[in-house]
């Protein structure tokens, strides 16, 4: 009877793990965050410098797994000088009253072979959901995580005004992000 | 109205070439020099971007005239001192020569300053050379000399073939007029 109590105790204790999503530890030095859109016909990359994602993932338990993403963006980078001091500015992301951007998802899909993840983000003072392609490779205790997606920069008022000029800035900005992920 | 040029006057091609690239190049040069009127950012983009869009089209119009001027031969010149026949050829050598380096200098600038080089919302041409912001500065000036060394050689073309028209009341000016008739040689 002790045994079998204590039995079920190691059970009890395993369960979480088990039946939940493993957490992980973004490696910064060694993620990426990007963006890329589309000026007057030409692609333009840009990239985030600060940010942090809280990551919980496991294929087999996709209904527990969680992205939660902030997004420092002051960091956003170009190479461009001119776009670079517009876009903190208040035409753009408007990081004045703006600050952070902010991501999670709210439910994960199997389509076929790919991992959709259904999410929320808030950019701008405007939350919208946003689907993102969920690529996961686990690599020992750790994985490497790909995200894509494509989102309406008009949808979040990124770019109103004159700027909503979408023969000029194009309305699609593709999303994607490269995580290296330790395991906790 | 002859499509090529014959002994008395410029064909219809020739002459369309010269006022409609003399109408492009004055009006996309003035224009140029107001970027600065733009109200806001968004603006200025817009309006380099015509500023750029004409400027290519002055280098496309400028390669057909040349193409042209092969297959054309022009009219003898008109009788006057060696001098001044010998100094009119100079100067179209040197306005030639400009239409085509001021539309590529400002193209060399786009390229080093990084930005994108579309026509008309149309289509996008390369960069000519590398982004490479140290020179941007020196290759804008030179964009800007160029026009402007253009606008005194101007003075020098148009003076002289108004010169001919007002003074001397000959041809060298008429052959060359959109819808003007040149004089009967006597």
């Amino acid at each position: 009877m002790k045994t079998h109590l204590s039995a079920l105790f190691a059970l009890a204790l395993a369960l979480p793990t088990i039946a939940g999503a493993a957490d992980y530890t973004l490696q910064p030095a060694a993620s990426t965050l990007g963006f890329a859109g589309t000026f007057q016909g030409a692609g333009f990359n840009g990239t985030f410098g600060k940010w942090t994602a809280t990551i919980s993932y496991d294929a087999a338990h996709l209904p527990t797994s969680k992205f939660d993403v902030n997004v420092d963006l002051a960091s956003a980078k170009t190479g461009d000088k001119d776009r670079d001091t517009a876009l903190p500015g208040a035409d753009f992301f408007n990081i004045a009253k703006f600050p952070q951007a902010h991501f999670v998802t709210t439910a994960f899909r199997q389509v076929g072979t790919q991992v959709v993840a259904d999410g929320n983000l808030t950019l701008h003072g405007v939350t919208k959901p946003v689907t993102l392609n969920v690529t996961f490779k686990p690599q020992g205790t750790g994985a490497l995580l790909d995200v894509a997606g494509t989102i309406k920069r008009l949808d979040f008022g990124v770019g109103g005004g004159d700027y909503a000029d979408t023969s000029v800035i194009a309305a699609d900005v593709k999303i994607t992000a490269h995580l290296q992920l330790a395991g906790k | 109205m002859s499509l090529r040029s014959d002994n008395r006057r410029w064909g219809s091609v020739a002459r369309f070439f010269h006022w409609i690239m003399a109408l492009a190049i004055i009006g996309n040069g003035i224009f140029g020099l107001l970027m600065d009127l733009a109200h806001g950012p968004m603006q200025k983009i817009n309006w380099l971007a015509l500023h750029k869009s004409i400027g290519l089209t002055v280098l496309a119009l400028f390669l057909l005239r040349v193409l042209w001027r092969l297959i054309d031969r022009r009219p003898p010149d008109e009788p006057g001192p060696r001098w001044q026949q010998l100094a009119a050829h100079a100067v179209h050598g040197v306005l030639y020569v400009l239409i085509a380096a001021i539309p590529l200098s400002g193209w060399w600038f786009n390229s080093v300053a990084g930005k994108p080089l579309q026509w008309f919302k149309l289509f996008n041409l390369p960069s000519l050379a590398a982004k490479n912001q140290n020179i941007a500065d020196a290759v804008f000036a030179l964009h800007e000399y160029l026009f402007w060394f253009l606008v005194a050689v101007l003075v020098v073309h148009v003076g002289a073939a108004l010169k001919h028209h007002v003074f001397d009341n000959d041809n060298v000016l008429r052959r060359m007029l959109p819808f003007g008739r040149p004089k009967n040689r006597l």
